[in-house]
């Protein structure tokens, strides 16, 4: 899946457990595994779309990716060179390099702190410029984020913004860095659908103008297949499918994927739409650890084999890889 | 024949700084079974308009003008204790993000047969907690988890509770504010798909209120675009998609991702929405038009017909225009 292009950030088989509360009288609690075995490739200048439903692991696995959690198993390589080890100043370059856009701009942001104080705080924090270069820096990145004219929107603290302004206000404050790597984990989720196109057309316009590569993580394929150029699946913390947005989109093999396709509303007229029909309307009796982790819920499985074996991630076409033993080619039917 | 008739309604609120126009003149008729569905931004007052047509306005909410029509019967005509009789009982609602309110404190089938017998004081306590039984059946959560408390409910299953406790009185209408937002697109498609079974097989009339307008185009007949308190389109989800007429709902159409068609970049909605406490005059919508007119700040408002069933506010063109 190369195309000759670099690879920028390399998560390899990555393990994430929560150890879940015990009760009060000490009976131990249960071990939550979020990411089950997870390897991704994100290639330099893309936008890499981490699609699942919540509880899925999506955003433990890009709070993993910025270094707010430590994986318990795999490797996380950010150019080539493995994240874990870095200390001091190399991990202060880290931080700026990378950087994450939350999901709720009503709570990230720092409401005693202006939006000039803000936006210019990562650059005090990193010590870059003189203070002529840092109010540059913040007024232009403003600017491209279409808080403009700046002057009317730097004196202000986030109660006196919209949601949508909020978000652009998190937005300039981590592409200031001018960072190489960003997470956005749903940075859309609270916000208006009308705003949310608002949201995403910067995104778009940060990668082209800061050569800037985007994980955006979300629930709604739509939203993916509108920004990204890859898209992985997962459900509960397995790797479900992986492949180019077209690949996923048009032609998705994984039952899951399929069901997240057809749970989407659509605009068309109601007889015109053609479902894949592969959830089951009630989920069956199954074992959380072994076996498919869609099995309880997926129609197209076999009850012994999808109930033991865990299906393995395989190459199916050219780069588009599907973890399920009866994975067939959705047809043009949703479409 | 029509179950709600809402002519002419105006709704504020009192505010430090003056008086806030949260709807204005907002008239629609909803047909016995049908559904009807509100679409607009945050703040164009849909959540308001849910709220005052069940009477529920926070204290500094007032009616200031128009009828509500409730089976033929005007409910802003109704004393305290009447307008009591008919919540619940005739006219159900599941508010906006409903799933915190569940009383963590008390089991969920307690709570709704505690909803069923304040309504049913014939009823004992088994008998309600039998029909708690059959409706907690109905929209799909298995019996042994009845008598959980809310918080090891997933957020699927406390909306489903919340659907259930909407339909323990059997209304006759349910008001739907944002039943679905924080939802899963899974979950949300199986709570929607619950909600239209059940409209259908009680004939249950709905309004829904979302800012989704592709959720909205899944379940509702008629849906109304909502801008800044004003209705600005209204008509059969058939038309108002196939054939938008109204500028605002062309843009909210264009700025929607989808699965499927050509791949084009979205055009969003330029600025913000106008200050409710001073309104613009004319058309409020004309400062983030793209085809605004000198006539849309002093023109006068007219319903264009399009359709029979498919009108668009418009301040452009007089009496004589056939497009907004």
């Amino acid at each position: 899946m190369n195309n000759g292009k670099e690879t920028i950030i390399e998560l390899e088989h990555i393990v994430k457990r929560y150890a879940s509360r015990g009760s009060f009288f000490g009976a131990r609690g249960k071990e939550i595994i979020a990411l089950n075995k997870i390897s991704i490739k994100i290639l330099k200048g893309e936008i890499f779309g981490l699609v699942g439903e919540s509880g899925s692991g999506k955003t433990t696995a890009g709070r993993l990716i910025v270094r707010l959690e430590k994986p318990e198993e795999g490797r996380i390589y950010l150019n080539g060179s493995e994240m874990a080890g870095l200390r001091g100043n190399a991990l202060k370059d880290f931080h700026r390099k990378v950087q994450m856009i939350f999901q709720d701009p009503y709570q990230s942001l720092n409401p005693q702190l202006s939006v000039f104080d803000t936006i210019s705080e990562p650059l005090v924090i990193h010590k870059i410029g003189n203070a002529n270069d840092r109010e540059d820096a913040v007024w232009q990145i403003m600017k491209s984020v279409g808080l403009s004219p700046p002057d009317d929107f730097v004196n202000r603290y986030p109660h006196q913004l919209s949601g949508g302004q909020r978000q652009r206000v998190a937005i300039a404050r981590v592409m200031v860095l001018n960072p190489d790597f960003v997470v956005a984990d749903e940075p859309t989720s609270m916000l208006d659908a009308s705003i949310s196109a608002n949201i995403f057309n910067i995104l778009l316009d940060m990668r082209e103008k800061l050569q800037v590569t985007l994980l955006f993580i979300t629930h709604s394929l739509s939203a993916a297949r509108y920004l990204c150029d890859h898209i992985a699946v997962i459900y509960k913390g397995k790797m479900m499918e992986l492949g180019s947005a077209d690949q996923i989109i048009q032609k998705p093999k994984h039952p899951y994927t399929k069901a997240l396709i057809d749970a989407l509303p659509r605009f068309g007229m109601p007889g015109e739409i053609n479902h894949y029909n592969t959830l089951l309307p009630v989920a069956r009796e199954s074992s959380e650890y072994e076996g498919c982790p869609f099995f309880a819920r997926c129609s197209v499985a076999n009850k012994t084999k999808c109930s033991l074996e865990k299906p393995l991630l395989k190459e199916t076409d050219d780069s588009h890889w599907v973890a399920c033993f009866y994975a067939v080619n959705g047809t043009k039917k949703g479409f | 024949m029509a179950i709600l008739e809402v002519e002419n309604l105006s709704v504020g609120y009192h505010t430090q700084k003056g008086y806030l126009h949260a709807v204005e003149g907002v008239s629609f008729s909803l047909e016995e079974g049908k559904s009807f569905g509100f679409v607009g931004e945050s703040g164009c007052g849909k959540t308001t308009l849910g709220m005052a047509l069940m009477r529920l306005l926070p204290p500094n909410g007032v009616i200031r003008e128009g009828r509500i029509l409730f089976e033929g019967v005007d409910l802003l005509q109704k004393s305290d204790e009447e307008m009591r009789e008919i919540r619940w009982q005739k006219i159900a609602m599941i508010f906006q993000a409903a799933m915190n309110a569940l009383n963590p404190v008390h089991r969920v089938h307690e709570q709704i047969a505690e909803a069923i017998l304040t309504h049913h004081v014939s009823l004992d306590k088994k008998e309600a907690f039998e029909q708690v039984e059959e409706l907690f059946q109905l929209v799909g959560i298995s019996k042994d988890r009845m008598s959980d408390y809310p918080h090891q409910y997933s957020g699927g299953m406390k909306q489903r509770a919340i659907i259930a406790m909407a339909l323990a009185c059997k209304p006759r209408l349910i008001i739907a504010d944002e039943p679905t937002t924080a939802l899963d697109v899974i979950v949300q498609n199986q709570i929607l798909k619950e909600i239209m079974n059940l409209q259908k097989e009680f004939g249950i009339s709905m309004i829904f209120i979302s800012h989704d307008i592709s959720i909205v185009a899944e379940v509702c007949h008629d849906i109304g675009i909502m801008y800044a308190g004003k209705l600005v389109e209204l008509g059969s989800r058939e038309e108002v998609f196939s054939n938008p007429a109204h500028p605002y709902t062309k843009a909210l159409l264009s700025s929607y991702p989808t699965l499927t068609g050509e791949k084009s970049r979205l055009i969003p909605i330029q600025g913000e929405t106008p200050n409710l406490i001073h309104p613009p005059s004319g058309c409020r919508f004309r400062d983030r038009c793209p085809s605004t007119k000198a006539a849309c700040k002093t023109g006068e408002a007219v319903w264009i017909e399009n359709s029979p069933r498919h009108k668009t506010l418009c301040y452009q063109c007089g009496t004589d225009c056939k497009q907004g």
